[in-house]
């Protein structure tokens, strides 16, 4: 049997849950987590001498049990520390931020559980300073217990964004308004639906009485479409239902809207027990299901892990029904927040409008690319029209770009955001330094044998 | 053959010596079929340094392909078809060490007597010639009158200018002959398509539609890009290229060489960014770099230019060039079978000489006089009979 | 590890123990952290490492002002402010 550890990428409850529960097997488990402590996007830990956000009874129960699962000594923690892939001849590549070195190993298994990232939908002035993503404010909220200065306005669709104004209205520092794609309150049947997940729901309602309490406005069915810098502030222009525009003006905005899998530049699950290292996905990464499935998914895939290294059958356990549950409880939460009029399509923006903002690529550019008689699929709209070939690595841009390529050559295969994004190492950009460092001592391998 | 307007011509393989062959064709009015089985440019041309240069080069006829190579480039440039895609500059060679500075002098003399301008740079003019290179470089002998280009995006201009179409995801699985040997056309994965004419210009596909294995093989090198550092980039004057290139490039081409060579070129990039390579890898056929051999690379990276040290790496890829066993390419008109034009083989070599082949191969269709003297390259010293058979 | 001062730009800008260099700047009220190599804006973005929004350069070197820890006495400067050039 493959004595060397199994390693686990992301420190949210995915992982944190499939490190516990390897460890019950008897496993070595390195646990790498990116940022400089624990707890994923919902159990982000504040800096010392800071309070952590109030997440009710659940959440907290939530945490502790997830922080007691990896005290243990099987468990290796390490923090700063990125995974950058496999490589081609099989390594897998570490860049450890504390030493400043790359490191190689070859663990038995790799379970990939790096959560969600937001997406967010390209609008003329969405790159400007003073506009983050909602769960960016949320972060630097959850971490230092502070809410940035100003006139915080926050838009785009979905539940994330209730929650975060309820945390901000909880904290004494309402948002300027809440500015809804969706009409929630036009869906009452599909609402109902969402009796079945009394969690959630009791949140959300939580949420919505801080809210409601606070005047804070919830303009739904409206559309933030364009952010222009001015001197008072971002001028941001709102669209209601009747098409109506209006403008106001802010200090910040957060935009959101929903959130899909971290998945860029990494393997793919491996498709049969043999293949070496074997590599699992969990939690939101392998499907974006919230906080309590993807603590139930890493426990499964722990589990399954820990199970096919030993040879051992794969238990069955109530973990897929409760998936399955989770997954309803996100379609409900889908068509209750389902845009109340259609967007406009993203090649339809106005052409000066950033698509990929590490290479300041427009939809003019895009839409000048794609025309003529040859039609380039993904990866040469990369290539060519350098889409997604910056420094994020299309994590925010691909998926867009694949979406408007489709729109604009329906006569051609549509391109995928793999396409455009590849699954190479690194996943992430890494520094020469650490690069040269990994192999400037070879009398100290850094490979087991 | 009849009127070449009326021929009907097919193409496998979209890299940049086919769609450079396409391209001549359709400016002289004949239009072509361009069968890829994957994408444009997917395969060497997508993976490759784009050095369109004979600075590592000795005298000899791929020497003399290459001046041609980068004379056509610059025609190209001047009449806007390539447009910012060719970057006129020198190349560098940068000695280490007295060993290598020996070799330098040798190879200088050997550039000058085949016509190419060089200049000679002490080490004392290097700091400010070139202030990003480390003060252990002793001597550099500067090659000019070359330059950059980067494969995809050549594809990508010729095809836009000649308005060509590609078809994608088509594969070629052979060729079809008449029981006279006449060629009848080429079957593929989506059926049959007639042809008067065929180009192969499938790279390491090559090899199985004409029956030569054993013939080619692939030459894995691995790159790596740097994020962008416009101050450092502008620290150095041109490509930088270690003088222990000229050993690891063996100068008898496809001798045997150990099974990971490794060479020295920095190209700094009109976006800031650096390209830099590479390996050179007998046998190796998986196109996906590794961390020792770009932690090698880099290594002797930082060590000719430290301030790359400072950068971040964005990506890191692998390509396999297709090799001649006698280090010569394939090109011109197969032995036996009629209308069979094979153009391949070119190693590390064709993105310099993309174009200018595609001319050569377009001329010979069109029944023109040719440019180039491609008795070298004579793909009969291999084929003789088989493409008949 | 206690909190501190780092200098950001010239200017010096408090932070607290654990803090990351781009929420102290948030805390100072800095929101446009300069240009990347490429001209363009740069700005705490994602918060997470993903987005490469909010390159700042500490020694010479590109990081990320999210994920990278606030240490007493760091020099900090916008990306845009040119690399040294080493020999
Ligand atoms: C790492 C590296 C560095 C290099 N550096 C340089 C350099 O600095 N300067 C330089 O001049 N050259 C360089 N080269 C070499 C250059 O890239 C190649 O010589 C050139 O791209 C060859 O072009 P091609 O069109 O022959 O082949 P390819 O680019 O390989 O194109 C062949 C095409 O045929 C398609 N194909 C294959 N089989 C079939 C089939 N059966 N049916 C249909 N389609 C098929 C493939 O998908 C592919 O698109 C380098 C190469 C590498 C790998
Ligand atoms: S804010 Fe996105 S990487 Fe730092």
């Amino acid at each position: 049997m493959n004595r060397a550890p199994v390693l686990v990428v992301g420190g949210g409850p995915a992982g944190l849950a499939a490190a516990a529960r390897l460890a019950d097997a008897g496993r070595a488990v390195d646990l790498v987590e990116l940022r400089p402590a624990l707890g994923g996007a919902y159990h982000r830990r504040p800096i010392p001498g800071v309070a952590p956000w109030p997440i009710g009874r659940a959440g907290e129960a939530r945490w502790t049990r997830l922080a007691a699962g990896i005290e243990r000594p099987e468990i290796r923690v390490r923090l700063r520390t990125g995974f950058l892939g496999v490589d081609g001849a099989g390594f897998t590549l570490l860049d450890d931020r504390t030493t400043g070195r790359v490191e190689t190993m070859r663990p038995a298994a790799i379970v990939i559980a790096t959560g969600a990232v937001e997406m967010v939908r390209p609008r003329s002035g969405w790159e400007l300073p003073g506009v983050t993503t909602a769960g960016g404010l949320q972060v630097m909220m959850k971490e230092t217990g502070r809410i940035p200065e100003g006139r915080i306005l926050l838009a785009g669709s979905g539940p994330l964004l209730v929650a975060l104004a309820g945390q901000m209205v909880a904290a004494g520092r309402p948002p300027a308004a809440i500015v809804e794609t969706g009409d929630p309150f036009a869906h009452p049947i599909a609402g109902l639906g969402l009796l079945a997940h009394p969690g959630p729901l009791l949140e959300a309602a939580g949420h919505m009485a801080r809210i409601f309490a606070a005047r804070v406005p919830w303009r739904r069915a409206t559309t933030l479409e364009a952010i222009e810098p001015t001197d008072a502030g971002l001028a941001v222009t709102l669209v209601d239902r009747r098409g109506a525009r209006e403008r106001i003006v802010v200090d910040r905005v957060a935009l959101h809207d929903g959130i899909r899998s971290n998945d860029h530049g990494f393997p793919e699950a491996s498709p049969t027990a043999s293949a070496l290292p074997f590599v699992a996905w969990a939690g939101d990464c392998r499907e974006v299901l919230g906080v309590a499935a993807a603590e139930i998914d890493g426990a499964r895939i722990g589990e399954e892990i820990a199970a096919r290294l030993a040879g051992a059958p794969i238990a069955t356990t109530s973990a897929i029904r409760r998936l399955a549950a989770a997954r309803q409880a996100q379609d409900v939460l889908a068509r209750v927040f389902a845009p109340a009029r259609p967007p406009t399509p993203i090649e339809r923006l106005p052409r000066e409008t950033i698509l990929c903002r590490c290479e300041g690529r427009t939809v003019g550019d895009l839409v000048d690319l794609l025309e003529g008689a040859d039609a380039p699929g993904g990866r040469e709209i990369k290539l060519s029209g350098r889409f997604s070939m910056g420094a994020c690595q299309g994590r925010f841009c691909a998926h867009w770009v694949a979406e408007a390529a489709a729109g604009l050559r329906p006569d051609a295969p549509p391109p995928t955001p793999h396409d455009l994004t590849g699954r190479r190492w690194p996943s992430r950009p890494v520094s020469i330094a650490a690069l040269v460092a990994s192999n400037s001592s070879p009398d100290e391998p850094t490979r087991p044998t | 053959m009849a009127s070449p307007s009326k021929l009907r011509i097919a193409i496998v393989g979209a890299g940049i010596v086919g769609v450079s062959t396409a391209f001549f064709l359709a400016r002289a009015g004949v239009g072509v079929r361009l069968l890829e089985a994957h994408a444009p440019a997917a395969a060497a041309t997508g993976a490759a340094d784009g050095a369109v240069s004979v600075a590592s080069k000795r005298p000899g006829a791929m020497m003399n392909a290459a001046l041609a190579g980068i004379a056509l480039y610059r025609e190209l440039a001047a009449q806007g078809v390539l447009d910012g895609g060719f970057v006129s500059r020198s190349t560098f060679l940068v000695a280490v060490g007295a060993a290598e500075a020996a070799v330098l002098d040798g190879h200088a003399e050997a550039l000058a007597s085949a016509g190419v301008e060089v200049v000679r740079h002490p080490t004392s003019a290097l700091a400010r010639l070139a202030p990003a290179l480390s003060p252990e470089a002793e001597g550099a002998i500067e090659v000019r009158g070359e330059g950059h280009a980067i494969g995809y995006d050549v594809v990508r201009r010729l095809i836009r200018a000649a308005e060509l179409t590609v078809e994608r995801g088509v594969t070629v699985r052979n060729l079809v002959q008449s029981s006279d040997g006449g060629l009848v056309g080429l079957d593929t994965d989506r059926g049959r398509i007639e042809a008067d004419a065929v180009v192969i210009a499938a790279g390491g596909g090559s090899a199985e539609l004409l029956g030569l294995d054993g013939v080619l093989r692939p030459r894995r090198g691995q790159l790596l890009v740097t994020e962008r550092a416009p101050a450092l980039n502008a620290a150095l004057p041109g490509a930088i290229m270690s003088a222990r290139y000229l050993l690891s490039k063996a100068s008898a081409k496809g001798a045997p060489v150990s099974p990971r060579g490794y060479g020295l070129v920095i190209d700094p990039l009109r976006t800031g960014q650096f390209l830099v390579g590479g390996t050179r890898e007998n046998d190796a056929t998986r196109p996906i770099a590794d961390v020792e051999a770009i932690g090698h690379v880099l290594a002797d990276a930082v060590a000719m230019v430290p301030g790359l040290a400072k950068l971040r790496l964005l990506r890191a890829f692998a390509g396999l060039r297709t090799a001649v066993v006698d280090g010569l390419p394939l090109i011109g008109r197969a032995p036996g079978g009629d209308g069979v034009f094979v153009a391949t083989g070119f190693e590390g070599d064709g993105i310099c000489l993309g174009p200018v082949m595609g001319r050569t191969i377009a001329d010979a269709l069109l029944g023109r006089p040719a440019t180039l003297d491609l008795s070298p390259f004579d793909p009969g010293r291999f084929l003789a009979g088989r493409v008949a058979a | 590890m206690t909190g501190g001062t780092f200098s950001w730009n010239g200017r010096d800008v408090a932070f607290r123990a654990g803090e990351s260099i781009g929420a102290a700047l948030a805390g100072a009220g800095v929101d446009a952290l300069g240009h990347d190599p490429a001209g363009r804006a740069t700005r705490w973005f994602c918060g997470i490492g993903a987005c490469q929004n909010c390159l700042v350069r500490v020694g010479g070197r590109l990081v990320e002002a999210c994920l990278t820890p606030a240490e007493d006495g760091l020099v900090v400067v916008s990306a845009d402010v040119a690399e040294e050039i080493d020999r």
